[in-house]
């Protein structure tokens, strides 16, 4: 009996394992794929100058090494600033976060600051959320975290796919601005690469359900307000939106040319934290919306099936765990039930093989389109963080199944430390090539340095006839 | 169109010389059934992944022989170690060298593409202010 359960679940892990893999196939393939059409083919721009109004919500708790940097990439941005509100959520900071957020707000009349203090305060990004929701005047809102840093044209690129009325939120691309730092965020930068470039990109062209991420990205305001705001109950608010805008009938739109810098975790200990949170939220939304999306009437076969792969995919490395723990004595005891022992070892050996390479082709594939000739060399590092997933994430299976035994709903917030190392990165871009040489920027090549430079540098005119 | 024509042909290049190259793997009755199978996916993986990228036809098709080669060897010497040691540790190793092979393999595959997709790299557009 025992020996039967454990092929049974063997062969259930098996096929969910085989699942991801031919899925992440797909997207490389895809965006492979669409890259030839692209470069044939450009796509034309018919909602150019749709320019709704926007509010722009930026939650902040201790965030003073980096809000100044977004604040004044703000003002900079270039969509129009009567058609722009700023609400920044200074949420219980300690150090100057309110203050920096005041200046701005004296020199800037569409700035407001809102300053949340004792009970209120430290709940987490979703009430910070709701709580600059409850000012937002726009029709559509944008989200940026504190240490992001956009392109000066990121609003247009985003709020033009809402003159769709099917669309209900969008999503930008997410780079890493500190990568050079150390091996942790080069790591960190390769997952983002293959996460947003082929996993987001490739979800959208092939009309599954991108993620909207949080930040970098916009939701309708009518809809927003509609489906209550943002769920303060589940760590992953993102996530949980995503799919509460699918289900209310609407799209996610993934638009990969609107980039935006963030500062990644500088340490291992900060990445198992964020990661850990993530992993937590996106199991609360799996069991909070698995069911809903299943007998949801607004989504097609397709994206159910992509829906369900999407909610499960923080599970995917307890159940790798699980498939060798299962698999491993179902070999050395070999009294196979239902299963010969070729029948065994074959799809251990398919997705320990071809399981396994799928992310690192996928990231492969991202980093080569990126033009990122030195980050392919890293590629095979990826397993360290492959094999650190599985202990985070089955950390946070069991804190999920234990607060659902317990019923001790424990969502503890843990914010990610923000050092403001990633100002210097885009100072040295500016000095570097404003004296014709980007090889001291300390940003991989010139592609990488380039690119910042087309993303967000200040002084876009003198890098311009720098390398032109 | 010349682009995609020039990546279709280089495709149906790649899909042939990895066909037969996988043929010639699966002959050779030196190398253990595994290791075979393994140089199969790197073939059938290196092909759709690595050919429809930008580079010459003759970098791929080297690229695809080196791979081959390194991966043969790179088997071959695990396969003689696994052979002598389950003679020693018996069955149990057997088993356990069917589960950790591919692990092994997935040392050298990756390695070895990654370093392949660096030296195929697409030469950025000067200026690359690409609007």
């Amino acid at each position: 009996m025992i020996v039967e359960i454990l092929e049974f679940l063997f062969l259930v892990v098996t096929a969910l394992i085989i699942t991801y893999v031919v899925r992440h196939y797909l997207f490389t393939i895809t965006i492979l794929r669409n890259q030839h059409r692209k470069l044939e083919k450009p796509a034309a721009d018919d909602n150019a100058h749709y320019e709704p109004s926007v509010s722009i919500l930026i939650p902040a708790r201790n965030e003073e090494q980096v809000i100044g940097r977004l604040l004044h990439r703000i003002t900079e941005l270039t969509y129009p600033k009567e058609k722009m509100q700023v609400i920044v959520i200074n949420d219980g900071s300690s150090d100057n976060t309110g203050r920096i957020a005041d200046e701005y707000a004296k020199m800037h009349n569409y700035f407001t600051i809102v300053h949340r203090k004792g009970e209120t305060a430290g709940r987490g990004k979703a009430s910070a959320l709701n709580a600059g929701l409850n000012l937002a005047e726009g029709e559509i809102i944008i989200c940026f975290d504190a240490d992001y840093y956009p392109q000066e044209d990121i609003l247009e690129k985003l709020t033009r796919e809402f003159s769709d009325p099917r669309v209900g939120a969008v999503q930008g691309r997410v780079t890493v601005l500190n990568e050079p730092l150390n091996m942790v965020t080069r790591l960190v930068a390769l997952e983002r690469i293959g996460g947003y470039l082929i996993d987001q990109q490739a979800r959208d062209s092939l009309g599954l359900i991108p993620q909207f991420g949080g930040t970098v990205g916009g939701l309708r305001r009518s809809l927003l307000e509609r489906m209550g705001g943002w769920d303060e109950s589940v760590l992953a608010e993102d996530m949980d939106l995503t799919f509460r805008v699918y289900l209310a009938g609407y799209k996610v739109r993934y638009i990969n040319e609107a980039e935006c810098y963030e500062e990644a975790v500088e340490s291992w200990r900060d990445y198992r934290k964020q990661r850990y949170r993530w992993a937590k939220g996106h199991m609360q939304c799996f069991f909070k919306h698995w069911f809903q999306v299943i007998k949801s009437k607004n989504l097609n076969i397709r994206e159910k099936i992509d829906g369900l792969l999407l909610l499960n995919i923080y599970f995917m490395p307890v159940w790798v765990l699980l498939s060798w723990i299962v698999g491993v004595p179902l070999i050395f005891s070999k009294s196979f039930q239902w299963l010969s022992l070729p029948w065994t070892v074959a799809p251990i050996a398919f997705y320990s093989s071809v399981g396994n390479f799928a992310p690192f082709f996928e990231v492969g594939i991202g980093a080569y389109l990126d033009g990122r000739s030195r980050a392919h060399r890293l590629l095979p590092l990826l397993i360290f963080t492959f094999l650190y997933n599985i202990f985070i994430c089955t950390k946070a299976l069991t804190s999920v199944l234990v607060c659902k035994l317990t019923g001790n709903n424990n969502n503890h917030w843990s914010k990610t430390n923000h050092t403001g190392n990633g100002n210097r990165y885009i100072t040295n871009c500016v000095n570097s090539l404003t004296h014709g040489n980007c090889s001291d920027s300390g940003l991989e090549s010139n592609s990488v340095c380039h690119a910042a430079v087309r993303s967000c540098v200040v002084h876009v005119h003198h890098a311009f006839a720098c390398v032109s | 169109m010349v682009d995609v024509r020039l990546r279709t042909y280089h495709m149906v290049f790649g899909i042939s010389a990895g066909a037969m190259a996988s043929c010639i793997l699966l002959l050779i009755p030196y190398l253990d059934v595994e290791s075979s199978i393994m140089l199969v996916i790197f073939n059938f993986l290196f092909v759709s992944l690595l050919f429809p990228l930008q580079g010459t036809l003759l970098k791929k098709l080297s690229l695809l022989l080196v791979g081959n080669v390194i991966g043969w060897a790179w088997n071959s010497v695990f396969s003689a170690f696994a052979n002598d040691a389950s003679g020693y540790f018996g069955e149990n190793f057997e088993a356990t060298y069917m589960i950790v092979n591919p692990f092994l393999n997935l040392v050298w595959i990756v390695s070895f593409w990654s370093l392949s997709l660096a030296t195929m790299s697409m030469p950025r557009k000067g200026g690359a202010f690409e609007t």
